[in-house]
């Protein structure tokens, strides 16, 4: 029982001036195992401050990250699965589902989480699922004013992934969930 | 004026300097001849240690004495003179290891031994068992060489039912409520959410697309901080789960069966996590303390020892509720609220104090008011964990043997054992200083057991 969370797209200070307070609420130490983060923090702060709810920490290199020094993509191993990380900007067309998944083969992962579009998605093709956990301030994007906060966490549980997702919609915090069942392939 | 009245049978024969002649051979409560052994255990004393091995040949041989008070005595002194204590150290350091192996080499014991093993199997063999005829033989010692100490502490802690002839059924009933116990309670919520998901079955059919999203009840997900959420019931209790992995980890490092890399080691802690997870979580008014570890350490290990073989392989479940059973008289001691309480540990601290000054008041005296050594420094630690820190392991067997036999608990029978205690070092007690006192008591020497019981039984008026 693994919990991964996936978060990204803060844009503190430049476009949010924090997490919503609900969501800081939620978000206390010693309950989640890794976090990892799509990029566009954008500064060392709020950098520190994910690095105070959980030591492993993986962050991608957004458009708008002060901290250069962060790769452009990434790529963990947590239980049974794999799982890609990367900004999104580099992607286009941005948000495009075929290109991410070309991405998401290139980089040989099951789950493949992007950001970028400051909308929260998930999709599933052949390759594996790719999962957008939004703007966790609700951020304005390159794309649209019209932005929710939200953020994603991963129970990993053997072959099983449970996607929680958090949204603030109207002051208020609405959870859903997403079941995800990995056939175990054989690999090669 | 000062009442220093020592007990008539502290003038006896154990306490003063040794001289040659033998007592009379005193009418014994039970039926063996004893003269033909008192000589050659007479003549043994001086060059062996007073009381040899098993618990019950020394029980024999202090009864000798009481009916000759302040008759100066040929029976080696175990305090003779300031030299005392430490020679009596010396001896008992010899005697350890010969206590732990189970068998004796005086004359005396092999029959005492016999007999009491002769007499716990016949009590045992019967249809319906005579509880009162078994606290009695087991207050007096439990052979250990007969392997009946698992059964007879599991009769005297009420688990297994007098009458025999239930025995099957009742242990296969608890057995399977530990067993619902284990499933219900040592899951995480990832197992519950997928208990309860395959029942109504999601399917994972479409092969591109968005992924339906789905309701879920309110509240359970992970960062709930609902108080009815699974999760948030979960990370509270990691906390003391964690706490109890540690304290596992703790108990007896210097033993095989508790600690070090085998996978016995391993397995054993497993079941003392699991049993103390189980009871924390059952119990939410008390949880878990640091402590309990200690109270369900040796009750395990007797148990996992018994040569029956279906006991040793549902010894976790017959252990977990023994402990609960035993833990129901103390757990008074271990409820922070209740310290200060009629019930708690201060007022039964207290109790012992009186007892002390009821049958030593020199001693009283001198540790309360002179020294100002608190009992609270010393005593809290024998009481709440039933002196499993003060004795190495065979000794710790034997003294409960008493303690589980009392009819009303342990609780009395562990007050005079503390009392006696601290009446067996009473000259290095009247001698020291608060430090000396306090080092003293906090780490008891090593003595004779069934010295020890015996004093304790003689407190009993």
């Amino acid at each position: 029982m693994v919990l991964v969370l996936a978060i990204g797209d803060l844009h503190i200070p430049h476009r949010a001036p924090d997490l919503p307070a609900k969501f800081k609420s939620m978000l206390v130490p010693g309950k989640i195992q890794h976090i990892i983060c799509t990029g566009n923090l954008c500064i060392k702060e709020v950098h520190d401050y994910l690095k105070s709810l959980c030591p492993s920490l993986h962050i991608t290199r957004g458009e708008y990250d002060e901290d250069s020094r962060y790769p452009e993509t990434k790529t963990i191993t947590i239980g049974q699965f794999k799982i890609g990380l990367c900004h999104g900007h580099q992607v286009v067309p941005w948000g495009d589902l075929d290109s991410l998944a070309m991405l998401q083969r290139q980089l040989d992962v099951d789950i493949l989480v992007t950001g970028h579009t400051h909308q929260f998605k998930a999709y599933k093709h052949e390759a594996g699922v790719v999962i957008n956990p939004g703007s966790a301030t609700g951020a304005y994007s390159s794309i649209t004013y019209d932005v929710n906060p939200s953020f994603v966490l991963m129970d990993i549980d053997g072959l099983r992934v449970v996607v929680y997702v958090y949204e603030l919609i109207d002051g208020e915090v609405k959870v859903d969930k997403i079941d995800f069942k990995k056939t175990p392939t054989t690999t090669i | 004026m000062v009442n220093k009245r020592v007990p008539e049978w502290l003038n006896s024969s154990m306490w003063s300097s040794p001289t040659t002649s033998h007592p009379p051979p005193p009418p014994k409560s039970q039926s063996k001849p004893q003269s033909p052994p008192d000589s050659p255990s007479h003549g043994n004393h001086t060059s062996k240690p007073p009381s040899v091995a098993s618990s019950e040949s020394s029980v024999n041989e202090p009864r000798e004495s009481p009916p000759s008070p302040g008759l100066a005595t040929a029976r080696s002194p175990f305090k003779s003179g300031p030299a005392g204590p430490v020679q009596t150290v010396q001896r008992t350091e010899v005697r350890d290891p010969v206590v732990s192996s189970g068998s004796s080499d005086n004359e005396i014991s092999p029959r005492e031994d016999a007999s009491r093993q002769a007499q716990l199997l016949q009590e045992l063999s019967k249809k319906t068992i005579n509880m009162g005829e078994l606290q009695r033989l087991a207050s007096l010692g439990i052979p250990d060489g007969a392997g009946i100490r698992s059964t007879v502490w599991k009769l005297l802690l009420g688990y297994l039912p007098r009458d025999k002839g239930v025995w099957p059924s009742e242990l296969a009933k608890k057995r399977s409520q530990y067993k619902n116990f284990k499933e219900d309670l040592l899951k995480n919520p990832s197992e519950i959410t997928r208990k309860s998901e395959e029942s109504t079955s999601s399917q994972n059919g479409e092969d591109k697309g968005l992924l339906s999203r789905s309701e879920i009840p309110e509240g359970e997900h992970p960062l709930s901080l609902g108080e009815t959420s699974v999760w948030n019931q979960f990370f509270q209790d990691t906390e003391i789960i964690e706490q109890i992995d540690r304290d596992v980890k703790r108990t007896h490092p210097d033993m095989h069966f508790f600690s070090g890399d085998s996978a016995s080691a391993k397995a054993n802690q497993e079941a003392l996590k699991n049993i103390l997870i189980i009871y924390a979580k059952l119990n939410p008014g008390i949880r878990y303390v640091q402590g309990m570890n200690e109270i369900l350490a040796p009750l395990f290990y007797v148990f996992k020892n018994d040569p029956n073989e279906d006991f040793v392989v549902n010894a976790e479940a017959d252990t977990f509720f023994c402990f609960v059973e035993l833990l129901s008289s103390c757990r008074d001691n271990f409820c922070k609220q209740l310290d200060n309480s009629v019930v708690g540990i201060r007022s039964t601290i207290s109790k012992m104090s009186q007892l002390l000054k009821h049958h030593d008041e020199e001693l009283w005296r001198h540790l309360e008011l002179t020294t100002k050594v608190n009992p609270q420094f010393y005593a809290f630690r024998w009481i709440t964990l039933l002196l499993t820190q003060e004795f190495n392991f065979a000794d710790i067997l034997h003294i409960w043997d008493t303690l589980l036999s009392d009819p009303e608990g342990p609780q009395e029978t562990l007050l005079r054992v503390c009392c006696a205690m601290l009446i067996l070092v009473r000259r290095r007690l009247l001698a020291g200083d608060f430090t000396a006192n306090l080092k003293l008591l906090q780490s008891y020497p090593s003595t004779n057991i069934s010295h020890l019981l015996y004093v304790a039984n003689k407190l009993r008026s």
